[in-house]
């Protein structure tokens, strides 16, 4: 099985002007596939429709939880209601600031394993596919990744050298 | 002094050696200062050149006192810099500076001054920029709970660490350094500097009550969350924490003795690092070790070697007779001058590479005034210790001036930025520079009080 057997088209994406606020709204109404919303991460495209980034629902914790705190164990000593005023301040904050610029990408002819090389190498969960000419046309994600893993367990020895 | 002394060039020859180490000096301080590339790159390409040119030979840039890296120094700070990595994790930090808090009472003020106060005394042991980063994390967290703007808090803190660090050898680099060069021990350091950085502390105490006592305010609900912290949840490793204070108190104890046991600080320090690092019981040492700043400590040795090559090729020497001849051979306009001079240095540029090349400049200057003289005779003449003692007291305040001024400023900026509120240069200055100035003054009064009016 190829990358491209396996990605999901890309649907929807983020622009990096836009607000955590609005991403977050367009996560949760983007479309997974055929008959499910709602996604944890979604490509960031330029005006040229360039991938310059991919915001996921870990970027927005990070853009909520304060940089100090992961400078020393302060953990014991935050209070009710430090989140959700937090939380209020990053609404407004662009995605720009917060996407993960480091990107790993995949071609569509290229191999699974290929992406999991990448998913582990960089603990990511998802992975962009582009096409000859750079484009952004699908994702790969570990959800399905571990459905292709499971099924090659599950078959049956001559299935699985048809 | 004897004018003949002053006047006598001694041979400096200006042949090619010394035109192509003085042009690796310059070009390696132009990038440094330009922050083009990275100044830890700059001095190893520098360091680099003055070897492969031959201005200097591997041998005297590994092994030579004069003229090669500092090992001294080098030893000292990856030493503490190991103590600090396996005392981190204990939590103490925390506790203390959550402590702090509690002790004001929520009062935002009085926890500007008690954080000041501990910074100062955290940084006269450990190096400032670990202390800003163990105090600062704490103290943005409880700006959040008060709801206070960071930017006051953060600015006091880093001058804070900056005043705390000059008072002892081992509380900043330059100090390390001139310990190193000048032979000084650590009790010289408590004895001459110690007394004056109390009194900077409190003016710094009193004038930060002026700037800042009115505009802070919080709503009494806010200062709840504080009383509720309870700062020996911060205590993860007791164990640990009880080794490491016992270690830390006998290398502090070593540091103090150090003189009388005829142990340099290096050893000292060594000792405690290798000690904490047994009775640890940490299996693999390499975390601990990775974490050891190494962009700092290569950039120490390379600056070293190319300050080796400029020594050598008399470029130092050469400055040395200009300082002379501007001083006239008067000790305490010489004092005020590299008081005055290290202080607005400092401010703009790294105090590290200044003090490098003021080190071997005053040890020039000294070999001029008394020829006959050699060892801790030359080097601790009376009248070349007010000098020594300026110098410290000059390089170390004066990276208060500015936000680039010292690296515990750089850090806190970096911290302010991401926090959202971020300072700019002016805004830094406009608070440091008077801060520093009033701080100078106070030294100026001192060393003048001190070793030209009452000799003690």
């Amino acid at each position: 099985m190829k990358v491209k057997d396996l990605m999901i088209p890309i649907h929807d994406f983020l622009r990096p002007d836009v607000t955590l606020k609005e991403a977050v709204n367009l996560l949760h109404i983007a479309r997974r596939d055929a008959e499910k919303q709602g996604v944890k991460g979604l490509p960031v495209l330029d005006d040229h429709y360039k991938l310059i980034g991919i915001l996921s629902m870990r970027d927005i914790l990070k853009a909520v939880y304060p940089s100090y705190m992961s400078m020393m164990n302060l953990g014991n000593f935050t209070w009710d209601g430090m989140l959700e005023s937090l939380a209020k301040r990053a609404g407004a904050e662009k995605v720009a600031a917060h996407m993960s610029r480091d990107l790993w990408t995949v071609q569509e002819n290229d191999s699974l394993m290929e992406c999991v090389d990448l998913m582990i190498k960089h603990d990511i969960k998802r992975v962009p596919v582009l096409d000859q000419s750079g484009k952004v046309v699908g994702m790969i994600y570990e959800r399905d990744v571990f459905n292709t893993i499971t099924n090659a367990m599950f078959d049956d020895p001559p299935e699985g050298e048809k | 002094m004897t004018p003949d002394a002053a006047a006598a060039p001694h041979q400096i020859v200006m042949g090619w050696p010394f035109w192509i180490a003085t042009c690796i000096f310059i070009g390696a301080y132009a990038l440094i200062v330009s922050e083009k590339i990275h100044k830890t790159t700059v001095a190893i390409c520098g360091a680099a050149l003055m070897i492969v040119l031959g201005i200097v030979t591997q041998e005297e840039a590994f092994h030579s006192l004069d003229l090669g890296a500092d090992w001294n120094v080098i030893f000292l700070l990856i030493s503490m810099m190991v103590i600090i990595n396996i005392m981190k994790p204990t939590g103490v930090f925390e506790y203390i500076a959550i402590r702090s808090a509690k002790v004001a009472k929520g009062e935002p003020f009085k926890i500007m001054a008690i954080f000041s106060v501990v910074t100062a005394v955290v940084s006269a042991f450990l190096d400032n920029v670990t202390t800003v980063l163990l105090i600062a994390p704490v103290t943005l967290l409880i700006c959040q709970a008060l709801e206070l703007d960071v930017v006051p808090y953060l600015i006091t803190e880093a001058l804070a660490s900056n005043i705390g660090g000059t008072a002892t050898l081992i509380g900043d680099p330059p100090n390390i350094m001139i310990a190193s060069k000048a032979q000084l021990d650590f009790m010289a350091f408590i004895y001459n500097l110690s007394p004056v950085i109390i009194v900077v502390l409190i003016a710094y105490i009193i004038s930060i009550k002026f700037i800042f006592g009115k505009r802070l305010t919080v709503r009494e609900e806010l200062k709840e969350r504080i009383m509720a912290m309870d700062e020996r949840e911060a205590i993860k490793d007791p164990v640990l924490l009880k080794k490491s204070l016992i270690v830390l108190a006998v290398t502090i104890l070593g540091f103090v003795l150090h003189g009388m046991l005829q142990l340099q600080p290096a050893t000292i320090a060594l000792f405690g690092a290798g000690l904490l690092l047994l009775v640890s019981g940490i299996k693999d040492p390499h975390q601990v070790l990775a974490e050891a700043e190494w962009s700092t400590l290569f950039f120490f040795i390379g600056l070293f070697i190319i300050i080796g090559g400029v020594v050598k090729v008399g470029l130092i020497k050469w400055m040395s007779l200009e300082v002379l001849k501007i001083t006239q051979g008067n000790f305490f306009g010489t004092a005020m001058i590299v008081m005055w001079f290290s202080a607005f240095a400092s401010a703009f540029i790294d105090n590290i590479p200044y003090v490098a090349t003021m080190n071997p400049l005053i040890i020039d200057m000294a070999k001029q005034l008394w020829p006959n003289l050699s060892g801790t005779q030359l080097l601790h003449h009376p009248d070349l210790m007010p000098i020594w003692w300026s110098l410290a007291l000059g390089a170390c305040l004066g990276g208060n001036g500015t936000a680039i001024g010292a690296s515990a400023n750089v850090i806190v900026v970096g911290m302010a930025e991401k926090m959202g509120s971020p300072i700019s240069f002016k805004k830094f200055m406009l608070y440091g520079m008077p801060l520093m100035i009033e701080s100078v003054i106070i030294c100026t009064l001192y060393v003048w009080l001190r070793y030209y009016v009452l000799n003690i």
